[in-house]
């Protein structure tokens, strides 16, 4: 019996405990924590709460509050309006510019616990209701589209008494993107949003705030869609754009264009010292010589000349007095080779003849030029000749190397025999011999192999060689192609003469000079003359001679007077024998050598026969007698341009 | 005679239209001035809070609720159904009195910054601008007992008469207590204003 007993109250102990023990995990309500509170309008307010661990009871939660000033503790009134753990503030129990005490307390069965208070003033919680009825509209305006976006305020605040002053603020953004764009609208319900993209999708939002208070929630998000106004816009730009990039590209052509002068306009090139020919990098070398010697012209002075003879002008004026001329006829030696040396009389000729030149020079071959060539040549030649007393000492000037310089090159040169340069004033007989002159237009063109070289060679030459040697130079050919035959000085005038005449194609014969006894040894001064008639004696009149036509080719006139051009013969004593005649164009006087004519070549014109020396006959190498124009005014010059026939 | 009644309420009309205006405008100026002034007070406050230990700030709170503010005495309509039952005038006096309240008491606050010393006057000219407000709005015929007037007690020394201890109390309380007052005066003012706007919607 007390076992049981005691069982029972051991067992009822343990009943009783265990209650004891469950609820020992049970606590007093964790503190609970007013998280907030918020009027709308600013003529409610909410409270909000936090509840603490309930510790595992059931446990309530009160709100208590107490105004400024007062110690009445008031309860929440409301807890259910705003949901949980809230409590709910009327008007009735709103007071404005009055300080809320407010707690919250839980309570569970076993204990209670106050939360801490907090004071709030309701003018300062203020968080209105998002704005409402918010309307975005496009607006067109001149074809650039913007947004009004218009709302309400929320309909609990009251603005229109003014007891709440709102502000609002406006956010858009396009679709696509994240970062919203903010607009302050003030205390306006109205905004236009500006500066769209065209086609762009838009959303906009609003949220208000009072004047102290907090900003409310945005609104609910409004779409709008803008539509495609740059289309139009862009075709403008495109011809913008084209319009400016053509008068660009003109711009740059145009500046392309005048770079050059541009750019002398704004850079002008800097004159910089310039010396033909001086080089600035020499100067940089330091190298005297070479800058000078970069200086030099080359060629300058000739250091090399082909010809030193050439440049010489080798003018010697001789006076052969009278007994000489007749010795230096005599002394015709003839060059075996040289057709003209056959009339050594011919010697006489050389030079002295009076070969005017300008009478002269009848080209049979119808080289004009040359014949100038010739007629200089003969002048000079004559020039010289009737001066020329000495034949050692006669230089022939045969300037006419110069002149021929380009005969030269061929090596031929145009001597011009005086016919009859220094002729005595005979009283010609004229019309007894036949001497007629030839038309004193025998013209000797010749073409002589002269060279310069051999012309100092055979003036230094015995007489009777410089004759020779004059002689073929009359007696030249001029077309004859002749190579160039420089004679050497040393060179012996025959063996020259023969050269030429070798060579020459022409049948040269000596064309000799005029007659020594033409040769009037009194003339100190150049004077030709002409034969005017020959005498009975056989003796050659001469006269001066005009001004006549010195070519002639040019006045083939006839005579005034008789013409004593026409040689006949020479007869033994070796006299020309001239006969009056007439001119005959194309008769070329051909005068034999007067002497033993070596080779007096047949002239094709006529024979002229003078008393005298043979009168230089110049026998050219052409055939073309036709040409031989007479002498026009009778006169018989050495320097008869004839052709001969080729021997 | 019905006539020159009619005469009369045009003309009435005419001149308190005129005076409608005139007194909006007024009114506009008094709300823009009240608001400065009642941001200055909320800056000057948030910056002593912030400058306040935590510890302090407990103790304030406490304080918070048993202090009065001198302006206590002021009988002012605290909810917006008080409010909107006030008439323009007893509005525009109150917040006279309000704001002549803190007339003297704001040179305390002044000092330091330059806000601070911008206060005082501009309660004045706040003073000045109400005033005009009153005496275009009062009616001839009613004129409104200053009996408010004589319950002003003398405040003068209100806040000096206290120690050096409690300055941080007291300038805690000062900028509280001054914060909310400007706060209603811009509020009455603003209710005043929108009552007397001709249109109905009052979006100030």
């Amino acid at each position: 019996m007390m076992k049981k007993a005691v069982e029972v109250i051991l067992l009822l102990f343990l009943l009783v405990s265990m209650p004891h023990a469950k609820g020992t995990r049970y606590s007093p309500p964790g503190k609970p924590t007013l998280t907030r509170c918020r009027s709308p309008e600013k003529e409610t307010f909410t409270c909000w709460w936090e509840p603490g661990s309930d510790g595992g009871l059931p446990t309530t939660h009160a709100l208590y509050y107490r105004k400024e000033n007062s110690e009445t503790v008031y309860e929440c009134p409301d807890y259910r309006t705003a949901g949980e753990n809230s409590c709910f503030f009327n008007k009735n129990n709103t007071s404005i510019w009055v300080n809320y005490n407010i707690t919250v307390v839980a309570t569970n069965t076993l204990g209670s616990t106050f939360s801490d208070p907090m004071d709030i003033d309701v003018v300062y919680i203020v968080k209105p209701n998002p704005p409402e009825r918010l309307a975005v509209t496009v607006k067109e305006d001149k074809s650039w589209p913007f947004l009004r976006v218009s709302w309400e305020p929320p309909h609990k605040a009251d603005t229109r008494s003014g007891w709440i002053t709102l502000m609002y603020e406006i956010r858009v953004k396009l679709e696509q993107e994240n970062k919203w764009e903010m607009h302050l609208a003030g205390q306006q319900k109205m905004f236009n949003i500006f500066s769209l993209r065209s086609g762009g999708s838009y959303l906009v939002q609003v949220r208000c705030k009072p004047d102290h208070g907090f900003w409310s929630e945005w609104s609910s998000t409004s779409y709008i869609e803008v539509p495609d106004y740059f289309p139009r816009e862009k075709s403008v730009w495109i011809l913008i754009t084209v319009f400016s990039a053509f008068i660009f590209v003109i711009l740059f052509w145009l500046l392309h264009m005048n770079s050059h002068s541009l750019k002398h306009c704004i850079l002008p090139p800097v004159p910089g010292p310039k010396i033909k020919g001086f080089d600035k990098q020499l100067l940089k070398n330091g190298k005297s010589e070479e800058i000078f010697s970069a200086l030099m012209v080359p060629d300058f002075p000739p250091t090399t000349s082909s010809n030193f003879e050439d440049l010489l002008v080798e003018y010697l004026e001789v006076y052969i007095p009278e007994g000489q001329e007749l010795t230096l006829q005599e002394s015709k030696d003839l060059h075996d080779g040289c057709l003209k040396s056959e009339g050594s009389t011919s010697d006489s000729d050389s030079g002295r003849g009076s070969c005017d030149s300008h009478t002269l020079l009848i080209d049979n071959c119808g080289e004009a030029k040359e014949e100038e060539r010739q007629q200089d040549q003969e002048r000079m030649g004559m020039e010289a000749q009737r001066h020329q007393k000495d034949w050692e000492e006669k230089v022939l000037n045969y300037a006419h190397e110069d002149i021929v310089s380009p005969d030269m090159s061929s090596g031929r040169v145009k001597t011009w025999p005086s016919v009859f340069s220094p002729l005595p004033q005979y009283s010609s007989n004229p019309p007894d011999q036949q001497s007629s002159l030839e038309m004193a237009k025998q013209h000797y063109l010749s073409d002589s192999l002269f060279l310069p070289d051999s012309s100092s060679t055979y003036l230094t030459q015995p007489g009777h060689s410089t004759r020779e040697s004059l002689e073929p130079s009359y007696c030249e050919f001029r077309l004859s192609n002749k190579q160039p035959h420089q004679l050497h000085p040393q060179m012996q005038a025959s063996q020259q003469l023969h050269m030429t005449h070798s060579d020459v194609n022409i049948s040269s014969i000596g064309c000799k000079q005029a007659p020594a006894g033409l040769q009037s040894p009194d003339l100190r001064s150049t004077q030709y003359v002409e034969v005017q008639k020959v005498n009975k004696e056989d003796m050659v009149l001469l006269q001066p001679v005009g001004k006549g036509c010195r070519h002639i080719e040019l006045c083939p006139k006839m005579p005034q007077g008789d013409n004593y051009s026409k040689v006949k013969g020479v007869n033994s004593d070796n006299i020309l024998l001239l006969q009056r005649g007439v001119m005959e164009e194309d008769r070329c006087p051909c005068e034999d050598q007067e002497t033993n004519g070596a080779r007096e070549h047949s002239h094709t014109a006529s024979t002229v026969t003078t008393t005298q020396k043979p009168t230089a006959c110049i026998h050219t190498a052409m055939p073309v007698q036709d040409e031989m124009v007479l002498a026009v005014n009778g006169y018989v010059d050495t320097a008869i341009m004839c052709t001969l026939p080729t021997y | 005679m019905n006539r020159v009644l009619l005469l009369l309420s045009v003309l009435s009309l005419g001149v308190s239209s005129q005076q409608i205006t005139d007194s909006q405008r007024l009114f506009s100026i008094a709300v823009s001035r009240v608001q400065h002034l009642h941001l200055l007070a909320q800056r000057l406050f948030s910056d002593f809070e912030s400058s306040l230990q935590t510890e302090e700030q407990r103790q304030l709170n406490k304080i918070f609720l048993q202090d009065f503010c001198n302006s206590d005495y002021i009988i002012s309509p605290i909810d917006k159904h008080e409010t909107q039952r006030s008439s323009v005038l007893k509005l525009l006096s109150i917040s006279y009195r309000l704001v002549e309240s803190w007339e003297f008491p704001s040179r305390s606050l002044s000092g330091g910054s330059a806000p601070r010393n911008q206060i005082s006057p501009k309660l004045s000219e706040l003073k000045m601008g109400i005033l005009l407000l009153i005496r275009a709005n009062q009616d001839a015929a009613e004129i409104f007992p200053d009996n408010s007037a004589l319950q002003l007690a003398p405040y003068g020394n209100y806040y000096q008469s206290l120690s050096g201890e409690e300055s941080l109390r007291r300038t805690y309380e000062l900028l509280a207590c001054f914060k909310k007052d400007m706060h209603k005066v811009e509020t009455y003012l603003t209710v005043a204003k929108c009552r007397l706007s001709p249109e109905a919607n009052c979006t100030l």
